[in-house]
């Protein structure tokens, strides 16, 4: 079923934060640090100030604040607010430091290329484990190192002592960029009159970036509107609240007018929050048989230059940590967890948060185990799943219900794997070497406050929703959960139609404007929409439903357990002649005394609050790829998928979440790389350098369906988004040291090291 | 990422736009393509105060086949290069090194002669048109010269030409009988600027020996390598795996490559040996109107 | 010539006439969007790199970020918004993308549509026989980032809309 809302923007009808214009509006440009790490002295914005079209130039000490710190508490860890614009310190190139004001960006551009600033440059730290281990300088009082703490479960010393293998890895996640298509972005507008502070911003999140604002900015909430306008793309880039949108909040309200800024690619690239960059030690401990006996893991987090919000220094290695046992069934297991901050832009969510780098260290480690012990890799998985639902993890997890085996035997036989499997040798002079990867998946999904809390998250995860029925007969349903294309209006659309028994055509859903719509406390991320918000959506309406039944009971003298509604007709049962359309119940409950009489309250509105229990979506990812040994070309000839997320709503919907994600895996796998030079300077400013995936260079994705319904949630729904890019990474790794195993290479780090299977196949050292 | 300021200049004739380079030297820069410069010039890593527009002068457009040769004007876009009949069956190789260049939409506006000037080593039609034995007809104060493409290329970004001199159009010879050429490159994505990239040019006499031999090389050097004096071990017999490899790993040894975000200069070095040993292979069978 | 201040340009768009007053730095996108409001064009990189802003010049497909509007005096321009009908009805190609699911986020819908759009009149003129295969489509879109759709459903829609 095509999206409600596709025709608008295939016509170039949407409208993004840079399609929004304001009476009187100004231009923001940013004076970015262009030092890693520097004391900050002076800025002087006077010679900008002297060029015409240049209104103001405005530093931290201009507009006092509060710097960006959020409520989530971690026993433990240290917190390292960032302000709005730097002062005293810069601690990552790209941190903003000034902020011009113009009558255009070019303008703007120009004025801040003329602004002063002093910088009196300190040694960067760019080595995060030089970092955690004390070597400074520090960035912040009280050392580098923010987080240290462990996971224990079970005995994991007896697990190893009983062990007739050992087998150990390390990894390297990489550090990625999100890369919206469209760049973050705000414009602010500040009413003198009213106080109101209205906020546009490209965000996932405005109920959540209000109270920040609200902290930050010193306001009250009943005085800020966050509207969320068509998003172009967000990843869980656009969670956090960012440091450029408080400045230009509080720029708006010094200068009295409205103020657009519209981050470029550069900036995007250079200052927006990076993403998953982990180191992970890993041991595992097995019995002669190949049982999983235990599991030891040391993770690390690069945090980047702060930790507050949701950009906070553990959310890395925290999620990692927890999900290091994956699907396999290990009790005894143990995890050192630590967490350092370096000169880069600080880490935030991305799609699959934390556990992108924890999986694919650990299903490297299993390819290496299955070759130590000389053992299928597919068949050492099998042998070690989780088989039995519902399942509570040694780390705390309830897994809901799933099809681990059965959707690894179903994407196995999809793609042939024992025809693929063979042990094949070292290719034939001039043939490219095969491999194929096979990495299965649980993913924490419908992120209420209990899924949060399993995932040792404490945050508040919950929605509230309402649904209306105006005298015409429309219904609008508002979510606290904007779209950045997911297509959620027409998944929620559906649920609310079905629950209420009405045309889709009949549903608005609306959403992204926190003067109109319910609290969402997390906004949209941690596939939780569907779930949380639509969960919701099918309880409210079952509700509504109620109360149209009583009321077309009384219009059409039946009883309410007696009227039907279907496709929009309210009909008695076993009388189609006594039927009414919507409208005419509606209208009967908005204008008719008679009926207000005798229903104290016949409002055709309902609201309801959800928080769901946690429920875990799984899968499969297999991948297939060609490599030319001698030139390291890696060719991904086959990518497939075996996703279970419960019930489906829309399978065109869920598809394309599928798909997205995995595209972005593969990326990750091959080509995604932010790169600092040893001076802190950032070396992948631009999109020739920061490598994502084209069209070419992936395969038509094979996608296959399981169905395990959750028992937990509304109708069985699970989530369904970050699947992807949690799993094709591994998969893509498993199948390129799958492919170059005869030349003695291994995957160590992504993306896939070419120089070291070049170097192997020309038989020397790297 | 807003360019500075600039004037803008649309000259007519080749005479306004070399006056207008005489004039303003340093401070002004030529548009054709505008495919590399304008990216940089948002970016503010150039910033000229003029900009000199080839665009509306009368006659660069001409892409012209004729018994001497091939000449592409400074204003021909390369896919009008790459979709042209007669360039695609005498001078095949710049058509498959077009074909790897970006994309569509950036072809149809970059220029062949724009990306000789541009004098990226790591480019593809660099060293393809230098394995042509193109020439670069450039107007001056002084009037017209030539400049081989073996004399062309100084450096990144550097060229033979005078800031007040205009690349007016390419030559490329006329190829003889029994030649076969290839262009073969590692890029990490299509449309990507190569990891390394090769042109080879092989003519064969009539018993299969080869006879003559040209060897350019894409992201080896701080310019388009010229790797004729290494390929020339092969003349005189049958191109074979040996011979094209012992080439192979004379290039790599004779290379200077980057390391950079795309890969170390080491395996840079073995990809080079790998590429030309293939690339000769490809171009001689070719030649013998194999492949 | 012109000094950095303003030039007065004249230009076709969509079929229309139309003038502005720009900066020489002002690059075709931002005067579509800014001057034009013709926001359907999308800005991503200004580097060439992405495709968001893939619009038609004299029939070809171009970057309007790598263009001054300047440049684009005399010259006839099309836009996404020149698709659809009068009545907003959908060109096939989008009515290809819709079915088939071929856009998420919509931000690189727009480039996206213009540079199949290429392809499908570029087959026109030669004249093409078949439809085009899986390996065509995705390189002739390879110049379009996509992050949200894994460009599947893109080159679904393309197949479909160059097959009927």
């Amino acid at each position: 079923m095509a999206r409600l809302d596709a025709a608008r923007l295939l016509r170039g009808q949407g409208h993004y934060i840079a399609d929004i214009e304001r009476v009187g509006m100004l231009h923001a440009c940013f004076v970015r640090s262009p030092h890693a790490h520097a004391r900050l002295g002076a800025v002087d914005g006077g010679a900008a100030l002297a060029l015409e079209g240049v209104v103001a130039v405005l530093a931290a000490a201009d507009f006092p604040h509060r710097p960006l710190l959020d409520s989530v508490r971690i026993e433990g860890l240290r917190k390292t607010p960032q302000p709005a614009l730097a002062s005293e310190r810069v601690r990552f190139q790209g941190e903003p430091v000034a902020v011009v004001l113009a009558s255009s960006r070019a303008r703007a551009e120009d004025g801040a290329e003329l602004v002063r600033v002093e910088y009196e440059p300190l040694a960067p730290v760019l080595d995060a484990e030089a970092a955690a281990a004390g070597a400074g300088p520090d960035l912040f009082e009280g050392g580098n190192l923010l987080y240290r703490g462990e996971i224990v479960a079970g005995d994991v010393e007896g697990a190893f002592a009983a062990a007739d293998h050992v087998v150990s890895a390390r990894y390297h996640g990489n550090r990625y960029a999100a890369v919206p298509m469209e760049a973050r972005g705000c414009v602010a507008e500040h009413d003198p009159g009213s106080g109101e502070l209205t906020l546009w911003c490209s965000t996932q999140g405005p109920h959540q970036l209000r109270r920040r604002r609200s902290q930050t900015v010193g306001l009250p909430e009943s005085h800020i509107r966050v509207i969320a306008p068509d998003v172009g793309g967000a990843f869980g880039q656009k969670i956090p609240a960012h440091a450029e949108e408080v400045a230009i909040a509080l720029a708006a309200r010094a200068v009295g007018r409205p103020v657009r800024w519209i981050e470029d690619r550069l900036e995007n690239l250079l200052a927006a929050p990076h993403a998953k960059e982990q180191l992970i030690e890993t041991e595992l401990a097995l019995a002669a048989d190949g049982t999983f006996l235990g599991l030891r893991a040391r993770i690390l987090g690069d945090a980047g230059a702060y930790s507050h919000n949701s950009t906070s220094a553990l959310i890395e290695p925290y999620l990692s940590a927890g999900l290091m046992p994956g699907v396999y069934a290990v009790r005894d297991y143990s995890c050192e967890i630590l967490a350092a901050v370096t000169n880069k832009s600080p880490v935030a969510p991305y799609r699959g948060v934390g556990w992108t780098a924890g999986h694919t260290a650990r299903e490297l480690l299993i390819e290496k185990a299955a070759r130590h012990l000389g053992v299928d890799p597919a068949a050492l998985r099998r042998r070690n799943m989780v088989d039995a639902f519902p399942y509570e993890s040694c780390t705390g997890m309830l897994y809901d219900s799933g099809s681990y085996v059965a959707s690894l035997d179903r994407a196995l036989a999809e793609i042939g794997y024992e025809e693929l499997h063979r042990d094949r040798g070292a290719p034939a002079v001039g043939e490219p070497a095969v491999g194929v990867g096979v990495s299965p998946y649980v993913e924490p999904t419908g992120w209420g406050s209990d899924g949060a809390l399993q995932s040792r998250w404490s945050f508040a995860s919950h929605d509230s929703v309402r649904i209306e029925i105006d005298p015409s007969g429309a219904v609008t349903a508002a979510v606290g959960t904007p779209s950045q294309g997911q297509g959620h209006e027409t998944m929620l659309a559906q649920i609310v139609a079905d629950g209420l028994g009405v045309e889709l055509d009949r549903v608005r859903v609306v959403s992204g404007d926190t003067a109109g719509t319910p609290i969402s406390t997390a906004g949209t991320r941690a596939s939780r929409t569907a779930v949380v918000v639509g969960g919701a959506l099918a309880l409210a309406a079952e509700e509504l439903r109620a109360k149209l039944e009583r009321i077309a009971a009384y219009l059409l003298g039946a009883e309410p357990e007696d009227v039907r509604i279907e496709a929009g007709r309210v009909a008695v049962a076993g009388d189609p002649d006594r039927e009414a359309t919507l409208r005419e119940v509606a209208e009967a409950a908005f204008y008719d005394p008679a009926l207000r009489a005798r229903m104290p309250d016949p409002s055709l509105s309902v609201s309801r609050f959800h928080d769901p229990p946690a429920s875990y979506a799984n899968g499969c990812v297999v991948a297939m790829v060609e490599v030319d040994v001698e030139t390291g070309a890696v060719t991904l000839r086959r990518l497939l998928s075996v996703e279970d997320c419960g019930t489906v709503v829309n399978p065109a919907l869920v598809d394309g979440q599928v798909r997205g994600a995995l595209v972005q895996g593969v990326g990750g796998a091959l080509l995604e790389q932010v790169r600092y030079g040893e001076d802190g300077a950032l070396l992948s400013g631009d999109l020739r350098r920061y490598k994502l995936p084209k069209a070419t260079d992936v395969p038509a994705i094979e996608l296959h369906h399981e169905c395990s319904p959750s028992p937990f949630t509304v109708n069985g729904m699970k989530g369904v988004g970050e699947s992807g890019a949690i799993a094709a990474p591994a998969a893509v790794a498993a199948a390129v040291a799958d492919a170059v195993a005869h030349l003695g290479v291994e995957i160590e780090s992504l993306p896939i090291d070419t120089g070291r299977i070049v170097a192997a196949a020309a038989g020397e050292g790297s | 990422m807003k360019s500075a300021p600039f004037t803008y200049h649309a000259p007519t004739a080749v005479e306004e736009a070399a006056a207008l380079l005489a004039a303003h030297g340093e401070r002004a820069r030529v548009l054709a393509g505008g495919q590399s410069l304008v990216p940089l010039m948002h970016r503010r890593i150039e910033r000229p105060e003029h900009l000199v527009d080839l665009n509306r002068i009368v006659g660069l457009d001409r892409l012209e086949a004729d018994a001497e040769g091939l000449r592409i004007g400074a204003t021909v876009r390369q896919r009008q290069v790459e979709g042209d009949a007669a360039v695609a069956a005498r001078w095949p190789l710049l058509v498959e090194a077009i074909a790897e260049v970006a994309h569509p939409a950036i072809r149809n506006r970059g220029t062949v002669v724009g990306s000789l000037c541009n004098a990226d080593p790591s480019a593809e039609l660099p060293s393809a048109a230098l394995a042509l034995g193109g020439t670069i007809v450039a107007a001056g104060p002084d009037g017209e010269r030539q400049i081989p493409l073996a004399r062309f290329f100084a450096g990144p970004g550097e060229t033979a030409l005078a800031r007040s001199e205009l690349a007016l159009e390419l030559r490329l010879p006329a190829p003889a009988p029994r030649t076969g050429s290839a262009w073969l490159e590692l890029a990490r994505r299509g449309g990507d600027l190569p990891v390394a990239g090769v042109a080879a040019v092989v003519g064969l006499d009539s018993g299969g020996r080869c006879e003559r031999v040209r060897l350019a090389c894409a992201n080896a050097a701080p310019v388009p390598l010229d790797c004729g004096r290494e390929a020339e071990a092969l003349l005189g017999a049958a191109v074979d795996e040996e011979g094209a490899a012992a080439v192979g790993s004379a290039v790599a040894a004779a290379a200077d490559p980057v390391d950079d975000y795309q890969g170390s200069a080491a395996e840079r070095r073995r990809v080079l040996a790998v590429l030309v040993r293939r690339a000769l292979l490809r171009a001689a069978a070719r030649a013998e109107g194999r492949s | 010539m012109s000094e950095p201040g303003r030039t007065a340009i004249e230009l076709t768009v969509n079929g229309e006439t139309r003038r502005g007053e720009v900066e020489p730095r002002m690059t075709l996108a931002d005067f579509l969007r800014e001057e034009l409001r013709l926001t359907g064009t999308h800005v991503g990189c200004e580097d060439g790199f992405c495709g968001a802003c893939t619009v038609h010049l004299d029939g070809s497909s171009v970057r309007s970020c790598l263009l001054y509007a300047v440049q684009a005096a005399g010259r006839e321009v099309h836009t996404v918004e020149s698709l659809a009908g009068p009545d907003g009805e959908l060109h096939p190609l989008q009515e290809a993308f819709r079915r088939n699911h071929g856009l998420q986020c919509g931000f690189c819908t727009p480039g996206m549509l213009m540079s199949a759009l290429e392809l499908a009149q570029s087959r026109e003129r030669d004249g093409a026989a078949e439809p085009p295969d899986e390996a065509e489509i995705r390189t002739a879109i390879a110049g379009n980032i996509c992050r949200c759709t894994g460009y599947q459903g893109i080159v679904d829609a393309i197949a479909e809309a160059l097959r009927d």
